[in-house]
């Protein structure tokens, strides 16, 4: 991007950074804002006392105990809202029940406590906010009949996302693939299901860098020689990350290919639709064995730390 | 479209209220006297209320004999036989015999409540096996959480099939093998977990290392040598979150060392992948080594920030930099017959010393807005920029040893640099045209340039090139109940300008997923996605098709009481076509892949036993055939012992490399305890 393009992104940015600090000084709620109608979870229990002991299992019970955000001794109602009409009523519209609302309700109701934490784009923009995949569809508030707010075994994330994520699941069954079935990985230690600020949710790592490299981090560099692709097109360009027919996981069956479909450009007539990527010496003669697998000479394909065409 | 966002943010602000408040808690008032509960239409109305119940013991506190929940499975492999090509066994499934620490999974509950509440330990594939991973979770409440992750993956690979350029001579070396293992180690200590600040510290570590096969390259002939891999990365981080009701923020610094000291050497004579003469000399490799010492460094700064500022508006953003170095220190010598095509004669060995940097600032910027000007309609803008800087430079010095004369001795300086300017900008409008179904409509703007070192070949200084992409975006997302569920997304561009020739350029992509409840028993799910690419470049002419189908179902009839059954299929083909330059003459030629596959999971369990498997079938440009079947017997011999016994069987076949199939039976038997 030209700076000037940069440089108004920035311009805008700040002008409404400064439009939401404005605004939030308006909107500050009255600390004292005060709602009648609370009954306290004491008297949910009453009916829903399984319910309640089943909450005592998950994390969310904190918020009972007071730990956080002033719901002491209310912590049902710091979800389903005030129960003093239902409490009377015993009628189920008297109350707010998440599980019923549209998933962006429940969300919001979610969000509340949990916009920030470990969830970088808070949610906004992930794929399972733009497709109303609510929070309560892989998270089970209560944790009823065992079911667990937080799955942590590997076997169990990989269940859960495979659920409704089929064909990606169905990639691991091929001979090359990444090491969830046997348990050793899992979806959420490449992705996070929370939201990201990467295609497919794909996670960062040191900071600002691929989810990939935090395991393969010998790839990370930054290399004296870089291979363009790696850093302009990510691992994807050459890989296929869930599963593959194809040794190391390539995208083609021979390895020579991966290389020659970028690395064909003979010219260059119009630069705007110029494309990385040179032709190898004519010397390259492809009928001899030699030459059949760019990478027993380019071994560092991924990016050198000595040589530019890559050969150490 | 800039102006098109500004007038969105500031739209709201006109005053614009909201039709409906959020259903967002309110902050409690002093909670009133609790109002006698009335009772679910179970219940008898008549009764009179029933006094509020006695606090039942929370399972987290520690009362007599349950301080320590869990299990433990050990057991022992058998592997009667491994057919076939045992480095291709070793490659895709690489489980060993012997006795295994199968799976272990307990919570310690401290009934003092001194140093920790509680503990939770989780070890998985120990005794040998390819994959240890072990992850404890130990937390005070309100005081701090520490969590652990480790594991160690074995990672081998060594296919002929991949690089063998003496596999016509029948030698099966793959000469870009490596038989490493990957030590990730991820500790996390949370200090006041709950409260409105939390300050937290993080420590990562990365390590690889193990032996290989390498080649080292000179004009004329490619010897395969042994490398040795030892790479560590070290990740400190330290940040603090803080949640102040509508607001979130962290604030994260860390930094990154990395090393780096693999090797090759060669110590014995070795005439390459051509052997015999050049020019009437044998080319022969007598010895070599080669180091690399490199050493990198980095810090990194990332704040994010959330809002709920209102109901109707909600804003989130992130800001990341970091400035990654690396010190490169390079030696290699060699000793040997070989051919300079440079100099147009042979020598006798070489000595070359590098010492090289690279600098890459990097930048990540994000601002996300979402607004809900009505009950209905929402309105979420993204914008994304990433820019990062790599210049570099290497000073080679290069001694030759030619025969008969003195060394020739040369010193190149190479200089480097990739820069990359990306950014992105999204809108997506969501309208519930009723409580069941959503529309979405969305437009993606993706633009950068780049520019680079160019190939030595092409004569020019740098490579440049520009991304200019347009995308419409679709989508319907339609709930009935809690059972069905139908998401469509479909996103297609036009452009021109892109990075690659295999870039997405003029691209149509559809997702669709479906899911449905019959019973509580029965859950159905499809899911279908397309993806087409096409760059009609006359010297490129992509033609990319990308087509998958899938389907499942999982069935626990009487609550899974007395088994279950689970079937995946998934249908996938791909069919690419682009030109390519055969190099020696350079004519375009076609590139051709095509996979039909056919992907299976089906496993029933009744009561104790279970059989099943998955099988991956493919035909096309690499036809593979790939089986797992497996039955499994679980008996309980009482109250906390379980005895398990399983048969695996691994088979892969591959119809153009058959000498890379392999067969496999695994017995494994093992006594899992619970508590």
């Amino acid at each position: 991007m030209p700076n000037s393009a940069f440089q108004a992104f920035c311009s805008l940015v700040l002008s409404t950074l400064r439009a939401i600090l404005w605004i939030s000084c308006l909107a500050l709620p009255s600390a004292a804002a005060e709602m009648p109608g609370y009954v306290g979870s004491d008297t949910c229990k009453t009916c829903h006392e399984e319910i309640y002991n089943n909450l005592q299992k998950t994390p969310h019970f904190t918020v009972e105990t007071g730990a956080r955000k002033g719901w002491e001794k209310k912590s049902c109602e710091s979800c389903h809202g005030p129960g003093a009409k239902h409490a009377e009523s015993a009628s189920a519209a008297d109350i707010r029940n998440p599980a019923k609302l549209s998933p962006l309700e429940t969300d919001r109701t979610c969000l509340t406590c949990h916009l920030n934490q470990q969830t970088p784009g808070g949610r906004l923009a992930s794929g399972h906010a733009k497709d109303q995949v609510g929070c309560t569809t892989c998270h089970f508030v209560h944790g009823t009949g065992g079911a667990k707010l937080v799955e942590h075994k590997r076997s169990e994330i990989n269940a859960r996302c495979s659920t409704c994520h089929i064909s990606e699941w169905a990639a691991f069954n091929r001979p090359y693939k990444h090491r969830l079935p046997e348990g050793a990985m899992s979806c959420v230690d490449c992705h996070n299901p929370h939201a990201t600020f990467s295609v497919d949710a794909m996670r960062t790592s040191f900071g600002n860098e691929p989810g990939c490299l935090r395991c393969h981090s010998d790839k990370r560099g930054p290399f004296v020689f870089e291979h363009a692709p790696v850093r302009l097109e990510g691992c994807g360009a050459c890989h296929e990350p869930h599963g593959s027919a194809n040794p190391r996981m390539l995208v083609r069956h021979e390895q020579s290919l991966v290389c020659l479909e970028c690395h064909s450009n003979i010219s260059m007539p119009n630069p705007q639709n110029a494309k990385l990527g040179g032709v190898p010496p004519a010397f390259h003669d492809l009928r001899t064995s030699r030459f059949q697998n760019c990478t027993v000479c380019h071994v560092k394909v991924h990016g050198s730390y000595v040589d530019r065409e890559l050969l150490r | 479209m800039r102006l098109l966002a500004a007038f969105l943010l500031l739209l709201p602000l006109a005053g614009q209220q909201p039709a409906t408040p959020a259903p967002e808690p309110a902050k409690p008032a002093t909670p009133a006297t609790p109002a006698t509960p009335a009772l679910e239409p179970a219940k008898p109305a008549d009764q009179p209320a029933p006094a509020p119940a006695a606090p039942a013991p929370a399972p987290d506190e520690p009362s007599g004999d349950n301080w320590l929940q869990g299990s433990i499975e050990v057991g022992y492999r058998w592997i009667p036989n491994i057919d076939g090509n045992f480095n291709a066994y070793r490659s895709v499934v690489n489980l060993g015999q012997g006795p295994k620490l199968l799976d272990a999974d307990f919570s310690l509950l401290n009934p003092s409540k001194i140093l920790f509440d509680r503990a939770d330990v989780h070890a998985t594939s120990w005794g040998g096996d390819p994959y240890n991973t072990l992850r404890v979770d130990i937390q005070k409440d309100k005081i701090y959480r520490l969590m652990a992750d480790y594991r160690n993956i074995e990672y081998f690979n060594f296919l002929p099939s991949y690089a063998d350029p003496t596999l016509s001579q029948g030698v099966l070396l793959n000469q870009n093998s490596f038989d490493t293992a990957i030590r990730t180690l991820n500790v996390q200590l949370d200090l006041l977990p709950g409260k409105w600040i939390t300050p937290y510290l993080g420590f990562e570590r990365n390590t690889q290392f193990g032996s290989g096969v390498t080649v080292f390259h000179t004009d004329q002939n490619d010897y395969p040598v042994a490398s040795l891999y030892s790479d560590q990365t070290n990740n400190y981080r330290a940040g603090v979150r803080m949640e102040m009701g509508r607001y979130h923020v962290t604030i994260e610094q860390g930094g990154t060392t990395f090393k780096d000291d693999q090797g090759a050497s060669d110590n014995q004579p070795n005439s390459g992948n051509i052997p015999g003469f050049f020019l009437g000399q044998p080319l022969v490799l007598s010895q070599m080594q080669e180091q690399y010492r490199v050493r990198s460094n980095s810090t990194y700064t990332k704040v994010l920030g959330a809002a709920n500022l209102y109901s109707w508006l909600s804003v989130t953003g992130q800001f990341v930099y970091s400035r990654p170095h690396t010190d490169v220190n390079y030696t290699e010598s060699s000793a040997g017959n070989f051919f300079s095509n440079d100099l147009f004669q042979f020598y006798n060995g070489g000595q070359d010393t590098l010492t090289g940097a690279a600098n890459m600032p990097h930048s990540f910027g994000n601002v996300t807005v979402e607004l809900r000007p009505w009950r209905r309609l929402r309105i979420v803008e993204n914008w994304n920029t990433e820019r990062y800087h790599n210049t570099s430079n290497a000073l080679l010095a290069e001694n030759l040893l030619l025969p008969g004369s003195a060394p020739l001795t040369d010193q190149q300086l190479a200089t480097d640099r990739l820069n990359l300017n990306y950014s992105q900008e999204e809108i997506d409008v969501f309208y519930d045209v009723t409580s069941r179904l959503t529309l979405r409509g969305g437009y993606r703007f993706q633009w950068g340039n780049t520019d680079l070192g160019a190939p030595i070949l092409s004569g020019l200084n740098l490579e440049t090139a520009s991304l200019r992409r347009n995308i419409g975006i679709a989508g319907i997302n339609y709930r009935f109940s809690q059972k069905l569920r139908l998401i469509a997304d479909a996103e297609g561009s036009s452009s021109n300008q892109t990075f690659f020739r295999t870039s997405l350029q003029q691209y149509q992509k559809a997702h669709i997923r479906a899911s449905y409840d019959v019973a509580s028993s029965l859950h159905f799910a499809a899911d279908f996605s397309l993806l087409n690419n096409s760059n009609p470049d006359p010297s490129v002419k992509l033609d990319f098709s990308s087509k998958v189908e899938s389907a499942s179902l999982f069935w626990t009839p009487n609550s899974g009481k007395w088994g279950n059954l689970l079937l995946d299929y998934s249908r996938s083909a791909v069919s690419s076509n682009i030109l390519y330059l055969v190099p020696q003459t350079l004519t375009p030629a076609q590139s051709i892949y095509k996979e039909n596959a056919h992907a299976l999971t089906a496993v029933m369990t009744v009561k104790w036993f279970s059989f099943g498997g998955s099988m991956f079938i493919s035909s096309g440009s690499r036809p593979t055939n790939y089986f797992q079947p497996l039955a499994r017997l679980s008996i309980p011999l009482n109250k906390h012992l379980r005895w398990n016994t399983e048969w695996r069987y691994y088979s892969m076949s591959e119809a153009f490399y058959a000498f890379e199939d392999f067969r496999s039976n695994q017995l494994m038997t093992s006594l899992r305890f619970t508590r």
